[in-house]
């Protein structure tokens, strides 16, 4: 049995090897573009983000209405994990804070989370919509009817054409191959920059709004500190120097928000890319579980992240000065 | 590596071999370029307002949805399991005290009542003894009254016959006297004669 097992494996991937070849990939950092809706380009991570946010919706609408004190099912599923997650927040930042910061954090792990798991979707790289003529190696699409829709695709033993040597092929008559891109219609949203940079955006400004809405206007003591300067001691020039690198880690933290998730999940896309053009079959799952991890393990970051600047921003320093001097 | 080619280039299929494009897809043409398509350096990632500002949207609308059907109901759940555990629990820790209290009334209670029997016994025997003190003290003067008074009876009768005999002794004597006066007697019918008084008064065999 076991045998029998090796066996399978041994012939699925050199099966792999003869009987399908992909098209050399092409690795394009940008969302490409799908359709139109009105003046509005949809490009495929937006579609993607989209379908992320529907499913996520319908799964909480569906879990809450089953909800109840004797946990069960779907629901009881979700339920465990919220307040799992919740329990380790309130662990963090104490429980005052907790039912501020968790819905945002919560949320930031969660659309995180589904985004790059979608993102793992066989769906993904397999359809979507074809930019004839596009690419500097260029698939070569057959054209179809099924059910009298017009359909491309790419035929199991792919050809390539090279434009820096060859011809791009063009379709003149119905039926004809032609040669191309192809751009998904699923993308994993997070290789799209924009997504991490719009959760990163979303990120500072609660974290802000919390330090603002906790300590006052004196929470911007922190970034303009000019009490001393004004009592023209030489300190003054120290802090206002140190709000001034306050202000730009506040700042540059968007940046490495953003960076750290589009290029975690982008490298991924890239190597998922790769491999499954070179070993398509069994080796491949290796760096699925790889992507698996490093999505589950980004989404916590960032959320955690989150939680930690969020907490040192509701967290007066001056006053913990004045409570250190007291107990001295 | 990436900054010279257009933005819009789609990635050819990775994982399947076989790439279906639907009808309506087909017809859209590479014309429509992002943004980004001449842009080189950071720009070449594909930023665009369109895109950041979908995704801002996106999150706002998960944010609320999420906070309305899943983070309030499940964290109301969560602080009303809570409470109601804790609220078993408390009247768990209730219910034990209360049966230890009442556990250790009962034994209050009978140890009360064994206090109490205890104390009717002490008391009942105290009242048995003195009661027995007080019979035999009661026993003992009627005793001795009655001996007082049997003693008191014989003096009197032993004096009313002292009397009785002195009385008789005398009459005796004056009749032995008048006899003997009457006679002249010798010494024998002297003694005859007082015998005879003592015989006749029954003096004698009496005493």
């Amino acid at each position: 049995m076991r045998w029998l097992v090796v066996a399978g494996i041994v012939v699925l991937i050199v099966g792999g090897f003869v009987l399908i070849k992909p098209p050399t990939p092409a690795i394009i950092v940008a969302p490409e573009y799908i359709f139109s809706i009105g003046p509005l380009e949809v490009t495929n991570t937006m579609f993607t983000s989209w379908f992320v946010v529907a499913l996520m919706i319908v799964a909480a609408v569906l879990a809450s209405r089953s909800m109840s004190l004797v946990p069960g099912g779907l629901s009881g599923a979700v339920e465990a994990f919220i307040g799992g997650f919740y329990q380790m927040t309130e662990g963090i930042v104490g429980e005052a804070n907790a039912r501020r910061f968790f819905p945002v954090v919560a949320t930031i792990f969660l659309y995180v989370l589904v985004s790059n798991y979608v993102g793992l979707l066989p769906m993904n790289f397999a359809v979507g919509a074809t930019h004839p003529g596009t690419g500097e190696v260029q698939a070569v699409f057959e054209q179809t009817s099924i059910a009298g829709i017009d359909m491309a695709y790419i035929p199991i033993q792919a050809d390539t054409v090279d434009t820096t040597q060859e011809e791009a092929l063009k379709a003149e008559h119905a039926g004809d191959s032609f040669s191309g891109l192809l751009a998904p219609l699923f993308r994993s949203v997070m290789t799209d920059v924009n997504a991490p940079l719009a959760l990163a955006i979303m990120s500072f400004i609660f974290v802000e709004y919390w330090g603002l809405s906790t300590l006052g206007l004196g929470y911007l003591k922190k970034f303009f500190d000019f009490g001393n300067l004004m009592r023209l001691r030489p300190m003054g020039i120290i802090d206002v120097f140190v709000g001034l690198l306050e202000l730009i880690s506040e700042l540059s933290r968007m940046v490495s928000f953003t960076f750290r998730l589009f290029g975690n999940i982008f490298a991924g896309e890239v190597l998922l890319l790769m491999m499954s053009f070179m070993v398509p079959l069994v080796l491949i799952n290796v760096f699925y579980g790889l992507e698996l991890f490093v999505g589950l393990i980004q989404a916590f970051v960032f959320a955690m992240l989150t939680l930690v600047f969020a907490q040192s921003a509701v967290t007066s320093h001056h006053g913990d000065e004045e409570h250190e001097a007291a107990h001295e | 590596m990436f900054d010279r080619r257009p933005s819009w280039i789609p990635a050819p299929p990775g994982k399947r071999a076989a790439a279906v494009a639907g009808g309506a897809l087909l017809a859209a043409t590479p014309a429509l370029a992002s943004a980004a398509e001449e842009a080189s350096g950071i720009a070449a990632l594909g930023f665009s307002l369109p895109s950041l500002v979908s995704n801002l949207i996106n999150f706002t609308i998960l944010l609320i949805v999420l906070r309305l059907f899943l983070y309030k109901p499940i964290l109301r759940l969560l602080d009303e399991r809570k409470a109601r555990i804790q609220e078993g629990l408390e009247r768990a820790e209730q219910a034990a005290s209360e049966a230890s209290a009442s556990e250790a009334e009962a034994r209050q209670a009978i140890e009360e009542a064994q206090q109490q029997a205890r104390d009717l016994v002490a008391q009942a025997q105290e009242g048995a003894a003195q009661l027995r003190a007080e019979l035999e003290e009661r026993a003992r003067a009627d005793a001795d009254q009655i001996v007082a008074r049997a003693r008191e009876e014989v003096a009197v009768e032993r004096d009313q016959a002292i009397e009785q005999l002195r009385r008789e002794f005398a009459d005796l004597t004056i009749t032995a006297a008048e006899r003997v006066t009457r006679q002249s007697l010798d010494r024998a019918a002297h003694q005859r004669l007082i015998d005879e008084v003592l015989v006749e008064g029954g003096v004698g065999d009496q005493n």
